[in-house]
């Protein structure tokens, strides 16, 4: 099963173009620097931590999710295909998985990819690279924040049987949540509530002994949030939001940083870490479920 | 002796219509069964709810003993069955195909090996192997369709009307096809709209209407039992009274009647009885130009019976 969705994923290219995806985002992200310091005139700023933290972006895990499993149930059913498939003594739980695992096996040959060239550009761009025995959990974490894009795809693809149907809702969402977030976060400031959604999540600062890491606490973030759990397990994130103050008549109003609450950077990350699989296991069961109990009517 | 499929008041219904209607249909094994019925009879139906692709909403399944139901992998590894229309991805090559799907059956490396070539050469694609699907013209596709059916060297092979879309010398290969599967000792289940093409290779037939089963036997017993009178059609020159009295006095012969020099022979029998009939006529004077006989064949049973059921349009059930 594997195989047959593998040839699939190579002949029709999919490998290919997410590939060409992924060279793109990384490429802009390492490019921008030397071009804005072009313009600026500033010196680009080392950043030893830039490829154990690199990611693909909320974005980035949609586009590639997108690619990757947009048709691979619907188009199935939509080219008649299924029919000689699940005739074969290979179980509709085996069929799922099989797609599953080649999704999987994809993601993670594009991460690698990508996260080497984020490593040789990291050290081109920002100089020597430290901690680079963690790139791989950034990795698997890129990936699991892909898998909750790909679960909801399968969900869809497999309910609808339908490819345009599929994409079409899962960009609803992501649209919905790329812009709907923010304004919540603006309005409301960073609250929890944020971390349990897909997406950005909450966002908070971090104090280090050499500087400051902005912390994000949804899904998008469990590579990074792993790495900085595993770099500061004890490290503690503060939420805070911009308060403006009691307005006095005559005064100058002076803006302030106003705490909200603290968490435990490891808690932030097995958090986002716990609600990715929450949700991947959720659209997953809804995606199996679907085709186990699909009438091919075709 | 155990039946290749066996369904007991087998029930299918999409909203308010019924497509199959309590279908008690017996395969017996190491048969060429056909399957016959007009468009919309409920034939693919039927089939695919012995294969496990629809769930029936009532009734029972049997497959070579096994009951069907629910997702069970096991109870297609001694099946093959090629779906009406076949469609394959169209991104893999035809060999490519049958050792994915040969895998799928759990068959060895060597096994593959061996068996692929053997099928692609069966059906008459060893020069296309390499080829992509997607190049594949229908009828190659329909061939392909037979060879992944055999894969696993199955005791029951399904095929959902496989002359469809052929041209008349793809009609007459896979009626050889059928009968070669047969002779490898296979139970041969073949749906058809297409009369000749079952009385040419079956030995049982079953026919449905409206998803209601109308008939099933052996095709012997259905051509003779239900047709009613065969006839004898005799064109004969120097046709005269004596010789239309002498073919009214056999004592097979229920009546005659004359048509200018054109005499059909109605009978009481449905042996073979030409020859008499035409020694009749030869002995009182007649020169026989032509003779036929009537009555007797598959597509006149299938006629009346559609005719008495009703026609040949899917039945929807009358609102209370």
């Amino acid at each position: 099963m594997v195989r047959y969705e593998m040839i699939w994923n190579i002949r029709k290219k999919k490998f290919l173009g997410i590939l060409i995806v992924a060279f793109v985002f990384a490429t802009l992200g390492l490019a921008l620097p030397p071009v804005l310091s072009s313009v600026t005139g500033q010196a680009i700023t080392s950043d030893p931590n830039f490829a154990v933290t690199f990611s693909a972006g909320g974005l980035g895990f949609f586009l590639f999710a997108l690619a990757t499993a947009m048709n691979s149930i619907s188009s199935e059913f939509e080219s008649g295909t299924i029919v000689p498939l699940l005739t074969k003594p290979v179980s509709r739980t085996m069929v799922f998985l099989g797609k599953l695992f080649a999704a999987f096996i994809m993601l993670l040959l594009v991460y690698t990819v990508l996260f080497s060239y984020a490593v040789i550009g990291g050290i081109a761009v920002y100089g020597p690279q430290s901690n680079l025995y963690l790139v791989p959990l950034t990795l698997l974490g890129n990936v699991l924040s892909t898998f909750i894009w790909v679960a909801i795809l399968l969900a869809m693809g497999a309910l609808s049987k339908n490819t345009l149907v599929a994409a079409l809702v899962a960009l609803g969402v992501f649209l919905a949540l790329f812009m709907a977030l923010p304004i919540v976060s603006l309005f409301a400031g960073p609250s929890p509530a944020l971390s349990y959604v897909p997406g950005g999540g909450a966002s908070g600062v971090m104090n280090v002994t050499d500087g400051t890491r902005s912390i994000a606490t949804g899904t998008d973030g469990v590579g990074v949030n792993l790495v900085n759990a595993v770099l500061y397990p004890a490290g503690a994130v503060s939420f805070s939001k911009i308060n403006l103050g009691a307005m006095q008549p005559g005064q100058t109003i002076v803006p302030f940083q106003e705490v909200l609450y603290t968490e435990n950077m490891s808690l932030v990350a097995w958090r986002s870490v716990g609600v990715a699989f929450l949700y991947v296991f959720v659209f997953l069961f809804i995606a199996w479920y679907a085709l186990k109990r699909a009438q091919i009517l075709e | 002796m155990e039946l290749a499929i066996e369904t007991d008041a087998l029930t299918k219904k999409y909203g308010s219509l019924t497509a199959v209607n309590k279908l008690n249909l017996k395969v017996q094994r190491n048969s060429i069964h056909g399957f016959l019925g007009p468009n919309g009879a409920g034939k693919t139906t039927t089939i695919k709810i012995v294969v496990g692709l629809l769930k029936p909403d009532g009734g029972n399944v049997k497959v070579l003993g096994q009951p069907v139901h629910g997702d069970q992998a096991d109870s297609r590894l001694r099946v093959g069955y090629m779906p009406e229309l076949p469609k394959f991805p169209k991104h893999l090559k035809g060999r490519e195909l049958l050792d994915i799907y040969g895998q799928m059956y759990g068959l060895t490396k060597q096994q593959r090996q061996e068996q692929i070539p053997k099928l692609l050469d069966l059906v008459g694609l060893k020069e296309r192997e390499n080829d992509l699907i997607g190049k594949y013209s229908k009828g190659m596709q329909q061939r392909i369709g037979i060879a992944q059916a055999l894969l696993n060297s199955p005791e029951l092979v399904i095929l959902d009307e496989p002359s469809l879309g052929l041209d008349p010398v793809g009609m007459v290969e896979v009626r050889e096809l059928v009968k070669a599967i047969a002779k490898e000792g296979m139970t041969v289940f073949v749906s058809s709209h297409l009369l000749f093409e079952v009385e040419q290779v079956c030995t049982h037939v079953t026919i449905i209407n409206r998803g209601n089963m109308l008939v099933s036997d052996t095709l012997q017993s259905v051509s003779s039992m239900l047709s009613g009178p065969a006839a004898i059609l005799v064109e004969v020159a120097k046709l005269s009274t004596a010789v239309v009295n002498a073919v009214k006095t056999l004592p097979f012969v229920s009546s005659v009647t004359q048509d200018g020099d054109k005499l059909t022979v109605r009978l009481t029998t449905r042996e073979d009885v030409r020859a008499e009939v035409s020694q009749q006529i030869t002995s009182t004077g007649g020169t026989i130009v032509g003779m036929s006989t009537q009555g007797s064949n598959l597509e006149e049973v299938f006629l009346q019976l559609i005719t008495k059921d009703g026609g040949g349009k899917p039945q929807s059930p009358t609102k209370p």
